[in-house]
């Protein structure tokens, strides 16, 4: 009885689950979905300016996008006035103060900003006619006043110095100016000699010639009503005065005719910046446009790349390495694969990308591969399509890409029909290792000897040799200058005298330093104390308040970070411990170490010499004092280098210190003004507890 | 969980619109009390499948707080037809993104996929509800991801505590009194057992909503779900009977350390009605009067012109039952933690003794309104505000209303609704100090 129930449960239940679906498989997906784009409404001004209207009421909101598509532009000895021009626009108006005018956009809620050739807006959609008179108030009739030229170009010019030891914005500068040339709009860069060569009439006169209707697009989606849009349009851009940009033509960038490296000597580099880069021509409207992303995205597209796997996953050379294909329809474009890889592995880094370079056009790539990408394509591409400023670039890359009007609704079905042959033969068209240009921005005392070795194909790679701003150099001398017989006691021994001897620094068993610096307008206030035998403190003050604090106190020793404090583990202890030390120079006295090179620094040559594994000092050849101190530590995987000048020596009770100290980490620098030091006074036991 | 977290609701404007702009969608219940909402949005092949089921932290048994969010992380281990470990990487191979996240009052499930991979949302969240996979190795192994999430969230993050302090203070029975999150010896102490029964207990369809929202075919749809859905069986009905706090008549005066700060909190914090009540959203106007933007009263004074507070904020965290309603600051420099307090209350009173101006009035609709537009734009946003209006506020429309209720409240409202919650004897004075930690 009991048996004959429960085999009836077992077939109810069956039945019940097993009717419909077979739930013990996975559903595969259906087929591609077409995108439901609507097709933007279009109307031209008698000026020339293109209006595209996609209604979407959905939501009672609304997005203005002015973009003029112009030909590349060549700003010559005056590069960097587009920049200025974009900061200078979008402060008001002649007829709306910059002040009245801001507050009126916020009290709308909206948001408007401005690029060279370019303006964005979004708001709700019942200001949507106040919003685009406000846009079209500060496009048309903009005020260019000295005053601020001068604010926004101090702000450009401190940008450019920060920028000026940067590897990764130096890299980019000279792969872009090596593969266009400088006389080319993509190739040439802005300079502090060219920004300063710029005045507020040449900002006017880049307006008047550029930003004109002829090559402009009014892109407006939103929850709006095309009638209404059109009579607005009219209303407020009708005074945007009939215009065509002056035309230029440019010469074609030439590729190389073989490969080769473009080595850029970075000596301030703890990671080489590596770009292996060739020419393409692929325009969006191409056939095989997107057998050429999808190529791209299997060699480097993502974390799923292969050159990601490669050179990270397995060989753990660098946080990350991937690869782009670009496309333009002025000029061709650039295929590029690169990594920011640390200095001993520059050698191998390049020889594996080139490798990945050669294997996808080489071998089919497999059936999951393909399917795998473009799942992944697809997915991320459709998410963003819910984003209206993906809609709104889409409607307009049809009219400036000239694309068929289906293009983006049968994009996904297009992709998912590409086959492994596509995906080679667009591989062997736009990636071409065999003439690659392998631009390695590097310190090169650390790399050139390796990079020397490369080959490719069996031959080796030669190597052509650049400055920072992309001009053809010599082979960067390191041996040059070393004298045979100064020995690095000599060195160290010039130091001590020079700031005040060695029985005068063994008779300071502490010291205090309180010293300021300015970071984005707010004080931070420095106070170190070292009392030698392990005792050391370090505190960061911003405003008053502790930003962090380091402590050491014999066998102890902690730090705090924005209020989280944590104990330091025996690795770092030991190696804060170094920092107690009061002059680390006398101890290093009878150590046997080497001097490792001269370098200059600060326009200045200079002894290098290894203080400890990760710590280099720099001693100036002529005063002996000690001009820099490089520290490298490791941060999440990468490579970071502080740097520490030190200038303006006075003197203390008998010793010179230095009065400035200024520290660069990456783009950041800070001027440390000390205050007051204070010798054999001012520490006490409590100070490190 | 890669991804999870522990979701607290600062603030009830997640996604709303306006009258003129109607969200339609279509809603029915299974045979086995499962609630269906169908909204169809053909703008982007985008849909998203969700469940969000009437189970959140305050449904716990003494001793096993956080119990809700550590079973919210087990339902990722597998189910019957869905191997362990691989629910990740069928999401992403198939182009999609998922996640869930536990509140006091619900846990909420969902993927987004293009549009093509719904039957796959479908199934993933069908398996889940019907046969989830859970066993002794997944229970301890969440239990340690669980622990390191209240380490991360919580535990070593400067202010992790305030919330649950503040929860401790303004509650005395009601399980809001302990934190979402739970106890570290609570978390420890759950075993499969517990598990098996918790499932059991809430996870029925009839405690739970499915939200299929985007570019769908609404008959297709409904004949998927069945399919997938249909067979499951209903679960008890769940009935809750919480007890009910005492009013707070007289003001309390508490400190609080926490071992990760170095600059104090000062915070006023009131006890104030469940997110249904209209006071509710009275309260919600009135922490945007004080601290929303740079021209707000409480920023404005405290931290513009007297330069006495480096930030100060009031906010509401909404819940089912009880909201908790709190306005704080952080000192610049010495400024004494009683200072801050009179200053707060300064601003407090005047809308308890005054009407707010009209264009202050004004500029407050003008935010409410912006906000409710944008927090609606994507459809993850709108599936997740349909199912917490139809399970938590026990109307759907909502969605489309909510927007009347705030721009109805009067100046007038806005005086009664602080003089009702906000008086100095009903709140909690909290000095929220640095916490000396012994360096051995």
């Amino acid at each position: 009885m009991k048996k004959i129930y429960f085999t009836f449960l077992l077939t109810v239940l069956t039945v019940h689950t097993y009717a419909q679906v077979d739930r013990s498989k996975m559903p595969a997906p259906g087929p591609a979905p077409e995108i439901n784009l609507q097709d933007p409404k279009t109307f031209e001004m008698k000026n020339g300016l293109q209006v595209l209207v996609v209604e979407n009421h959905k939501l009672p909101r609304v997005s203005i996008q002015l973009l003029i598509d112009n030909p590349p532009i060549l700003e010559g000895d005056k590069a960097g006035v587009s920049m200025l021009t974009a900061s200078l626009l979008g402060q008001g108006s002649k007829n709306i103060p910059k002040d009245e005018f801001n507050e009126e956009v916020d009290f709308l809620g909206a948001r408007i900003n401005f690029g060279s050739q370019s303006a964005f807006a979004s708001g709700l959609s019942k200001y949507f006619s106040r919003i685009l008179e406000l846009l079209a108030e500060a496009a048309i009739h903009p005020n260019f006043v000295q005053e601020e030229f001068e604010k926004e170009k101090q702000k450009l010019l401190t940008g450019l110095k920060a920028q000026e030891k940067d590897v990764s914005a130096i890299a980019q500068r000279v792969s872009l100016a090596l593969a266009y040339t400088k006389n080319h709009p993509y190739g040439e860069f802005t300079t502090q000699e060219t920004v300063n060569n710029i005045q507020l009439t040449d900002v006017a006169k880049f307006y008047e010639n550029y930003f004109v209707p002829a090559n402009a697009y009014l892109v407006i989606i939103g929850d709006v009503n095309y009638d209404e849009v059109e009579k607005l349009v009219e209303k407020f851009f009708t005074p945007w005065t009939k215009a065509a940009p002056p035309s230029f033509t440019f010469s074609r960038p030439s590729e190389v005719q073989y490969t080769q490296i473009n080595f850029v000597d970075m000596p301030n580099a703890v990671q080489s910046e590596i770009t292996v880069e060739n020419l393409v021509d692929l325009k969006k409207n191409d056939s095989d446009y997107l057998s050429a992303i999808i190529a791209n995205e299997i060699l480097g597209g993502g974390g799923e790349g292969r050159l990601f796997l490669n050179l990270r996953e397995d060989k753990a050379y660098t946080y990350g390495s991937y690869s782009r294909v670009g496309n333009d329809k002025y000029a061709p474009a650039r295929f590029r694969a690169s990594a920011s890889v640390r200095n001993a592995v520059t050698d191998s880094a390049v020889v594996e990308i080139l490798k990945e370079m050669k294997k996808i056009r080489e071998e089919p790539i497999t059936a999951r591969e393909l399917e795998n990408t473009k799942a992944k394509y697809t997915g991320s591409f459709v998410m963003a399509l819910e984003d209206p400023a993906t809609i709104a670039r889409y409607a307009l890359d049809i009219q400036t890409e000239n694309l068929p009007e289906d293009f983006y609704k049968t994009y996904l079905e297009r992709l998912n029909a590409i086959t492994i042959e596509e995906v080679q033969s667009a591989a062997r068209k736009y990636i071409t290792p065999a003439k690659a240009r392998i631009v390695v921005t590097g310190k090169g005392n650390e790399v050139l000897e390796n990079l020397g070795q490369v080959t490719f194909v069996g031959e080796k790679v030669p190597i052509k040799y650049y400055d920072t701003h992309a001009e053809p150099t010599s082979k960067p001398n390191y041996e040059a200058g070393i004298s045979e017989d100064i020995t690095s006691e000599e060195v160290l021994q010039h130091y001590i005298n020079a700031i005040g001897g060695l029985e005068n620094l063994k008779s300071v068993s502490a010291f205090a330093l309180s010293a300021e610096a300015q970071m984005q307008g707010m004080q931070l206030q420095l106070e170190m104390k070292k009392a030698g035998k392990d005792q050391f403190m370090q505190e960061i003050k911003v405003a008053g308040n502790s930003m962090s604090k380091q402590v050491i106190n014999h066998d102890t020793g902690y730090m705090i970070l924005q209020g989280q404090r944590q104990d330091m583990g025996p690795e770092e202890l030991k190696k804060m411990r170094e920092e107690s030390i009061l002059f680390p120079e006398v101890s290093m006295l009878k150590a046997d170490t080497a001097i490792e090179g001269i370098e200059t620094i600060n326009g200045k040559k200079a002894y290098k010499i290894k203080l400890s594994e990760d710590k280099n000092a720099f001693y100036d050849v002529e005063t002996g004092l000690k001009v820099q101190e490089t520290t490298t530590t490791e941060m999440g995987g990468q490579l970071m280098t502080s740097i520490l000048n030190y200038a303006d020596y006075q003197e203390v009770s008998g010793i010179l210190f230095p009065f400035l100290i200024t520290q660069t980490v990456g783009p950041q620098s800070f001027d440390f003004v000390v205050q007051e030091i204070k010798v054999n006074e001012g520490v006490t036991e409590a100070d490190f507890e | 969980m890669r991804n999870k977290l522990l979701f607290i609701v600062l603030s009830p404007f997640l996604s709303l619109t306006l009258v003129a702009q109607e969200v339609s969608f279509e809603e029915y219940d299974l045979s086995n009390g499962l609630h269906v909402i169908l909204h169809q949005d053909k703008t982007a092949p985008v849909v998203t499948t969700s469940v969000m089921y009437h189970v959140g932290g305050k449904d716990r048994t003494e001793g096993r707080t956080g119990f809700a969010h550590l079973f919210e992380h087990l339902l990722f281990e597998g189910s019957k037809n869905i191997e362990r470990g691989k629910w990740f990487e069928i999401v992403s191979s198939n182009g999609g993104q998922n996640n869930a996240n536990t509140t006091q009052d619900r846990t909420y499930y969902y993927e987004v996929f293009p549009s093509n991979n719904l039957e796959l949302g479908l199934w993933l969240e069908s398996e889940r509800m019907l046969h989830p996979v859970i066993d002794q190795k997944g229970v301890d192994t969440q239990q340690e991801v669980v622990k390191e999430e209240k380490r991360l969230s919580y535990d070593n993050r400067p202010y992790g505590q305030l919330i649950p302090v503040v929860g401790q203070h303004l509650f005395e029975r009601h399980p809001y009194k302990d934190p979402n999150i739970g106890y570290m010896e609570d978390l420890d102490a759950a075993t499969l057992d517990d598990v098996i029964a918790y499932n059991k207990k809430y996870y029925g369809p009839n405690n739970a909503v499915l939200v299929v929202a985007g570019d769908i075919e609404i008959d297709g749809t409904k004949k998927l779900i069945q399919d997938y859905f249909g067979p499951i069986p209903k679960g008890p009905t769940v009935v809750r009977n919480f007890p009910k706090e005492n009013p707070i008549t007289q003001e309390k005066h508490v400190k609080a350390y926490d071992s990760n700060i170095q600059i104090p909190a000062s915070i006023l914090a009131y006890r104030t009605p469940g997110f249904k009540e209209r006071d509710a959203y009275v309260l919600d106007m009135i922490s945007t009067y004080l601290s929303d933007g740079n021209s707000s009263k409480l920023y404005k004074k405290m931290v513009d012109d007297l330069k006495q507070a480096v930030q100060v904020g009031a906010f509401n965290i909404d819940q089912e039952d009880y909201g908790m309603y709190l306005v704080y600051a952080l000192p610049v420099g010495n400024t004494p933690l009683d200072t801050l307090v009179v200053e707060m209350e300064e601003e407090i009173a005047k809308i308890r003794d005054s009407l707010i101006s009209e264009k202050d009035h004004q500029k407050l609709r003008n935010k409410f309104e912006n906000r409710f537009v944008n927090a609606n734009s994507s459809i993850e946003g709108i599936a997740n505000s349909l199912a917490r209006y139809y399970l938590l506020y026990g109307d759907t429309g909502l969605i489309n209303k909510e927007i009347e209720i705030y721009n109805a409240i009067t100046r007038e409202e806005i005086k009664e609704v602080a003089n009702t919650y906000l008086k100095p004897n009903q709140r909690v004075v909290i000095e929220y100090l640095p916490e000396e930690v012994d360096p051995n």
